[in-house]
């Protein structure tokens, strides 16, 4: 006889509807295409017109977070996975299923984290390893180079996809908190690409502090192997990006305990 | 055994569930009868866990939905038979709820089968008829082996064979000793399938009771004809009766009995040509019943010129 619902018996039941549903695997094909297509299109680019680069911008070229690039791209994707994984609950109704299996509500926002993070982390990792080996080879001969042997190339190229991950992570907060797919979509890309426009459009001196803040340029940070002006080294840009997705869940799990699951 | 404790609901300022309190015992059919929007969803929703309730509290074998360890294995539902991902499989749906509470995958297969969807358990839930929807969800019911069931109108969408397949089924439930709450807002439906009918209304408890006792408590009429209507209808109006006259020397008498009329007709001295008990339908006792309690009735317009 079964000893009750635990968390990790609701992850196993998360990971089947996981994997279950096309958009699930729509997205990590995007996912892939876009950070392996884009980047090595960057790379490409960049190989292309190195040589007539001026020398400051020759001396300040970064080959791993340039590699990287693609992940720009992919941040919408993998927000967009995160996202649906709980609001397409809320648009067919299945949450009332779902929450019948498992009424402690926190254990099936942990579940549903767990698995989220698990397979995005997988996801993630393998694309960002593969871009930044493909980008290498094409900048080879023309563009300098960087080695995973180098341990701040490897912690970059980790964070790449850690960054991948916790972005996964804050669209399913949002998920939980909006539960509205278009709304969580858009309140997502506007914290990426709005807000950084909306903080151009502020004073020099402000940008120069609240730039840095912006969870697309802690991104950038994570994913250079130096730090530059006006910005986070990566630890630091780790940790607060951490402290972004934590407090969104938190918020999004005190809302899913206390809201009504019938009506949405 | 479900019990309903001084339940009570708000949504804002509407109170979708007032005061409710019943018990709903195993062995039997209970039905839960009440016009659209009287609060039948949203009490099901509290009874398991998924909406919170404003006072009081609703309780399985003594304990709240959330505190159900294994709920699956104590309780099965079927509230929204098209509230499933339409994406995803029959057979995967039912795979990932079984997962969450440990219930084998041979269990699945057997609950598919027995549901009568067995061939259709790897196409997209979103392709599914009403019907197959309805019996997806009832294999959803039947996991864990439960021995409290609830349905939230079941037999919508259910073609005649599927619905005669449902009453028998539930029969079988309870005669197996589980305890089975159906809703309805079809009084007719509830005279077949349920043996108890708790009767609501804009979210208060009206009555319950078998289909006979609720039928009987009903205001029937009772047919007359009579060599003297006018004198009759003074007589019967006297003595408290409700007359209405059908044709030349027909009435149709309310709140008396046959017996009483009768006796009231031999002594004024009228001859009685014909004295019929009318049973109310089932819909007219409903209606009756939940008279006062309709959320969305008609009422005659007024005019459109002041």
């Amino acid at each position: 006889m079964s000893s009750g619902v635990t968390v990790a018996s609701a992850a196993k039941s998360e990971w089947i509807k996981f994997r279950s549903v096309r958009s699930t695997i729509m997205g990590v094909i995007v996912t892939f295409v876009l950070t392996i297509g884009l980047g090595a299109l960057i790379s490409v680019a960049v190989r292309g017109h190195y040589n007539q680069m001026d020398p400051l911008r020759k001396l300040t070229f970064d080959p791993v977070s340039t590699s990287l690039g693609g992940t720009l791209f992919a941040q919408f994707a993998v927000g967009v996975i995160g996202a649906l994984f709980i609001t397409s609950e809320y648009s067919s109704g299945s949450i009332r299923s779902t929450l019948a299996a498992v009424p402690r509500r926190t254990q099936l926002a942990i579940a549903k984290l767990v698995v989220l993070f698990l397979s995005l982390l997988v996801v993630s990792e393998v694309a960002c390893f593969i871009t930044f080996q493909l980008g290498q080879t094409i900048f080879s001969g023309v563009v300098p180079t960087a080695s995973l042997s180098s341990g701040v190339v490897l912690r970059s190229v980790i964070l790449a996809g850690i960054y991948l991950t916790l972005l996964s992570i804050l669209g399913y907060s949002l998920g939980l908190i909006l539960r509205h797919s278009a709304a969580c979509i858009s309140v997502f890309t506007s914290l990426l690409l709005i807000l950084p426009i909306v903080l151009f459009l502020m004073p020099q001196s402000w940008q120069n502090h609240a730039t840095k803040y912006e969870p697309s340029q802690l991104g950038q940070s994570m994913m250079s192997p130096t730090s530059s002006v006006n910005s986070f080294g990566a630890w630091t840009a780790l940790l607060l990006l951490i402290i972004y997705v934590v407090v969104a869940f938190i918020i999004g799990v005190t809302l899913l305990n206390r809201r009504d699951a019938g009506v949405s | 055994m479900i019990k309903i404790d001084h339940l009570t609901k708000r949504f804002g300022k509407t109170l979708a569930v007032d005061n409710l309190d019943f018990e709903v015992q195993p062995g039997v059919v209970t039905g839960f009868l009440g016009p659209n929007g009287s609060g039948k969803s949203t009490t099901m929703r509290i009874i398991l866990g998924l909406d919170h309730a404003s006072n009081g509290r609703a309780t399985i074998n003594g304990r709240r939905y959330c505190d159900l360890k294994s709920p699956l294995h104590e309780v099965g539902a079927l509230l929204d038979a098209k509230a499933v991902h339409p994406g995803r499989t029959a057979r995967n749906h039912l795979r990932a709820l079984a997962a969450s509470n440990k219930i084998s995958k041979s269990r699945v297969d057997d609950v598919l089968e027995f549901a009568g969807i067995g061939s259709v358990a790897n196409k997209k839930v979103g392709g599914f008829s009403m019907g197959m929807s309805q019996r997806l969800g009832i294999a959803g019911a039947l996991l864990g082996d439960p021995g409290v069931l609830l349905f939230d109108e079941p037999v919508n969408g259910l073609d005649p064979e599927g619905i005669k397949w449902i009453r028998e089924f539930f029969q079988s439930l309870a005669r197996e000793g589980r305890t089975v709450f159906v809703s309805s807002h079809l009084m007719s439906e509830m005279a077949v399938s349920a043996d108890q009918i708790i009767v609501i209304g804009r979210g208060k408890f009206i009555t319950r009771g078998s289909i006979d006792e609720l039928t009987a408590t009903a205001q029937g009429s009772v047919f007359v004809r009579a060599s003297d209507a006018t004198k009759l209808t003074e007589i019967l109006t006297f003595d408290q009766g409700l007359v209405q006259k059908i044709n030349d020397n027909g009435l149709s008498v309310s709140g008396l009995t046959s017996d009483r009329i009768g006796e009231l007709a031999f002594l004024s001295g009228v001859v009685i040509h014909e004295l019929t008990p009318q049973r109310a339908s089932l819909e007219e006792v409903f209606m009756d019943l939940t008279a006062d309690a309709v959320e969305y009735g008609s009422h005659p317009m007024g005019d459109v010129d002041e």
